[in-house]
């Protein structure tokens, strides 16, 4: 393998693992306040792909333009679409359950995981076409061809991915360090009875965080979309998981830790199927396919050696 | 005044089913005939039946009768007005209901509103229900387990999703009164006391099902109930005995159907071992499902119990594209990848072969009569050592881990031990629920072994059997299991829809009653006191 492809190799991860790092970012938020995963986080981040596309089919003048000028509107009405969903869950499907035994927000929020998806699978209709969607459905390109950066190809839509990613994060860090709001859902995420007491009202910190997680999920679906060329509704289900290992990885609740460790599960990823066909005993397990199967590998072997994560900040165990 | 008016709807239902309710035998079940009640109409026929006794010995309902009274008017009315309304919409109008039906439909009506207009006479605590001599407690506990095999058998074989949509509400608003009537209590007391005697009789009563069947048609049906309820009833001890979270647990089952069918001897087999006996095959099967288990829970149950729930989901994507690649061209040759193993051929013990029809008693048994029996070994297996475990040392140790795992692990209790022991069971008995699977449906393919799916048994339908029907108890997801193999399988006409209701339910069931249909006892306060609390 020469310096170039294992370059290449490494650019298709960090912007792979980048955009894990934006859906892992929602999990590690919530999970830092409530100690719940959010199941449907995944299907958030569908439905987030799924508004972007929704305007652009239907909406005429977004096609007239060009598509880096139809961009900000796709993106802005994916946030819109997948904080809507989000907070609406939160007080539909788990705000009842603050305070029950814990399997009874998992419970519901595979339900409501799977209500999400089936909505999609039901009722998303593109103009001429039957109500429902089965198969994948074809996004938005970007009509450039990939920028030749030394001998690495990377896509415009890559770059995308990469500066939104940087974007969000710095955007992200400024609020939760330098905002009140940003500051009172720190004091949350340690010690909600206090923070209660101190005047914050954890019920609004609560929504916020779910907020915040969904735009940048949609966010990553958009990127996605213009990456791979497709939309389907149960993408959210294997990327949830992926963003949740990438969460995981980064250590639970620590924000910038999830950005890191959706990069370091990118990087993993891509090299699995990109170096595994040149060492011998692996070669038979490189494929694409397999890829899912290595970045769930990594994740139990995080798990056994490390379980507080890479960059791990809380054990997060708090009764 | 309420009182009469409860009484004349009631007799005017008991009249009601004997009449026609349309003028012809199109409309499944029968209802053209006069003084023979058929089809739905005897679903009508019961419930008037229940609302007229609990009316006429109001002493038959510990708790109260009157509580009980709404819930049988209730049964009654949901299941004739969807009868009639089925009527007129399957034939195209109301001119095709006859008079009878008419009736059927004002009475219980009046039934149902004269029940809700009757002051609660609800008794708390209830009435001392007096002890029987032994001999007849048993043979109560043998009628009820004969009865509710009745209602599961007709619920089974009815022909048509009218008949089954009339029957579901029916079973429940029944299930309903037999529980605030205090009858249900009463019995629980009566199976307790009488422990053997109620494990005799449950068996009894199921043993009873192939008899009456001549045709393999519904014991198929039967087969993949239990099938169902054995791996539910395995993920219970997981869930809810220990209060571990596990989101894969179809992978168990696949591993042990895939087990079974590597060594099945089948000529698509990759492997060249067997037909292993099935005695081998099974503690097989069950080995590697419990290595699974223990290489899947050893890194994850020393966490927070949310690892657990994402690892195993993650585990049981994991299992199906593996097995969905192991075909030798995009990776090792072990499971022929998406076309899986077929032609398993069918389980022979000392003789005894499975796929052929045998003469018990001058009745015949085919097929899936055999596997029903086995089927109910595996659960007779299942329910035995979850009753025996559940009431042992470790079993004590599982619900304190439940309840409050830092009080537990302060009382000297090893909580990752105790956690592992019941993960790695729970995971070796889907296995041995997946050997047998694999012979019965003759292949192991990776699609029956999904997360979520349209039809059981999938993780996600595994777990709403055991949260739908009642965590922690042996009941519940008997029934669960019943009801989430029968609602799709009866309705298919309606499958475009039915992932998005069931997960809808699962969050409905969550908030407004997250014990299930048939709470543990001790589970129920345990929810109960947490809402009140906070």
């Amino acid at each position: 393998m020469t310096a170039t492809e294992l370059t290449q190799l490494l650019a298709d991860g960090l912007i792979l693992g980048s955009m894990y790092g934006l859906i892992a970012v929602g999990y590690t938020m919530v999970y830092g306040i409530l100690q719940i995963i959010n199941f449907a986080h995944g299907e958030i981040y569908m439905l987030g792909g799924f508004g972007a596309l929704f305007v652009y089919a239907w909406v005429p003048g977004l096609r007239a333009i060009p598509l880096w000028a139809a961009l900000p509107v796709l993106l802005v009405v994916a946030v819109a679409v997948s904080v809507a969903a989000a907070t609406g869950a939160e007080r539909f499907a788990y705000r009842p359950l603050r305070g029950a035994p814990r399997l009874a927000p998992l419970i519901s929020a595979i339900g409501l995981s799977l209500f999400l998806q089936q909505v999609v699978f039901n009722f998303f209709t593109l103009p001429g076409s039957s109500m429902g969607v089965t198969a994948p459905v074809p996004f938005p390109q970007f009509e450039t061809a990939p920028l030749d950066l030394a001998g690495v190809q990377v896509s415009v839509a890559g770059l995308l991915t990469l500066a939104l990613a940087a974007f969000g994060m710095v955007a992200l860090t400024w609020f939760v360090r330098r905002t009140r709001t940003g500051r009172a859902m720190q004091a949350t995420a340690q010690d909600p009875a206090t923070a209660r007491l101190m005047g914050i009202d954890t019920d609004r910190i609560i929504v916020i965080a779910f907020a915040i997680g969904a735009a940048l999920a949609a966010v990553a679906c958009v990127t996605q979309g213009l990456r791979l060329g497709t939309v389907s509704y149960n993408m959210g289900f294997i990327t949830g998981l992926k963003g949740f290992t990438a969460a995981v990885l980064g250590g639970i609740g620590n924000i910038q830790g999830a950005m890191a460790g959706g990069v370091v599960l990118g990087l993993a990823e891509s090299l699995a199927s990109g170096a595994l066909p040149h060492i011998d005993a692996l070669a038979m397990f490189s494929g694409s396919v397999w890829k899912d199967v290595w970045a769930f590998v990594i994740l139990i072997v995080v798990l056994l050696i490390r379980p507080q994560g890479l960059f791990g900040e809380r054990v997060a165990d708090r009764a | 005044m309420n009182k009469h008016l409860t009484a004349a709807g009631a007799a005017l239902a008991l009249i009601s089913p004997f009449l026609a309710w349309t003028w012809t035998p199109l409309y499944p079940g029968d209802l053209t005939l006069y003084g023979y009640p058929g089809g739905s109409q005897l679903v009508t026929l019961v419930c008037a039946l229940t609302a007229t006794a609990l009316l006429a010995a109001p002493r038959l309902a510990p708790a109260g009768a009157v509580r009980a009274l709404r819930a049988a008017s209730l049964a009654a009315l949901t299941t004739t007005w969807v009868t009639v309304v089925a009527i007129a919409v399957d034939l195209g109008g109301v001119v095709n209901l006859e008079p009878g039906a008419w009736l059927a439909a004002g009475s219980t009506a009046l039934l149902a509103v004269g029940a809700h207009r009757l002051p609660d006479d609800t008794l708390d605590p209830p009435r001392p229900v007096p002890r029987l001599p032994r001999w007849a407690e048993v043979l109560v506990i043998t009628a009820v387990f004969v009865l509710a095999m009745y209602v599961l058998t007709y619920g089974i074989t009815t022909g048509s999703p009218e008949e089954f949509l009339a029957f579901l509400p029916a079973a429940l608003f029944l299930g309903r009164a037999l529980t605030v009537s205090g009858l249900g209590a009463a019995l629980g007391a009566l199976t307790a006391r009488n422990r053997t005697a109620t494990a005799v009789a449950a068996l009894a009563a199921a043993l009873v099902f192939p008899f009456t069947q001549s045709d393999g048609q519904y014991t198929a049906i039967a087969d993949n109930i239990l099938i169902f309820a054995a791996v539910a009833l395995g993920l219970n001890i997981v869930v809810g005995l220990v209060g571990l979270l596990d989101l894969g647990y179809v992978a168990f089952l696949g591993t042990g159907a895939y087990t079974a069918a590597l060594v099945s001897g089948s000529s698509f087999s990759t492997l060249d071992i067997g037909p292993l006996p099935f005695w081998a095959t099974a503690l097989l099967g069950m080995a590697v499902s419990l290595v699974a288990g223990i290489v899947i829970g050893a890194p994850t149950l020393r966490l927070h119990g949310d690892y657990l729930a994402i690892v195993t989901l993650g585990f049981g994507e994991i299992f199906r594209i593996t097995v969905n690649n192991l075909d030798g061209s995009s990776g090792p040759s072990l499971t022929n990848g998406p076309n899986g193993i077929n032609s398993v051929p069918d389980i022979n013990v000392l003789g005894f072969d499975f796929g052929a029809e045998h003469h018990i008693l001058g009745v015949e048994f085919g097929r899936f009569a055999n596997y029903y029996l086995l089927l109910l070994a595996v659960i007779a297996l299942v329910v035995f050592l979850y009753s025996r475990v559940g009431d042992s040392r470790i079993g004590r140790a599982w619900i304190a881990l439940r309840e409050d795992e830092k009080a537990a692990t302060a009382m000297g209790i090893e909580g990752f031990r105790f956690k592992l022991l019941a993960f790695a069971m729970g995971a070796s008995l889907a296995g041995l629920a997946g050997t047998v699977m694999a012979h019965l449906q003759t292949n192991a393919v990776p699609d029956n072994y999904k997360f979520a799916d349209t039809a059981p048994p999938n993780s996600a339908f595994l777990l709403a059997a055991v949260v739908l029907g009642g965590m922690g108890t042996v009941s519940g997801p008997l029934v669960g299991a019943a009801l989430l193999y029968l609602i799709p399988a009866k309705f298919e006409f309606f499958s475009k829809y039915q992932m998005m209701l069931f997960g809808l339910a699962l969050v409905v069931m969550m908030i407004y009653r997250p014990e299930g249909l048939i709470p543990d006892r001790k589970r129920q306060l345990e929810f109960h006191e947490e809402a009140v609390t906070t």
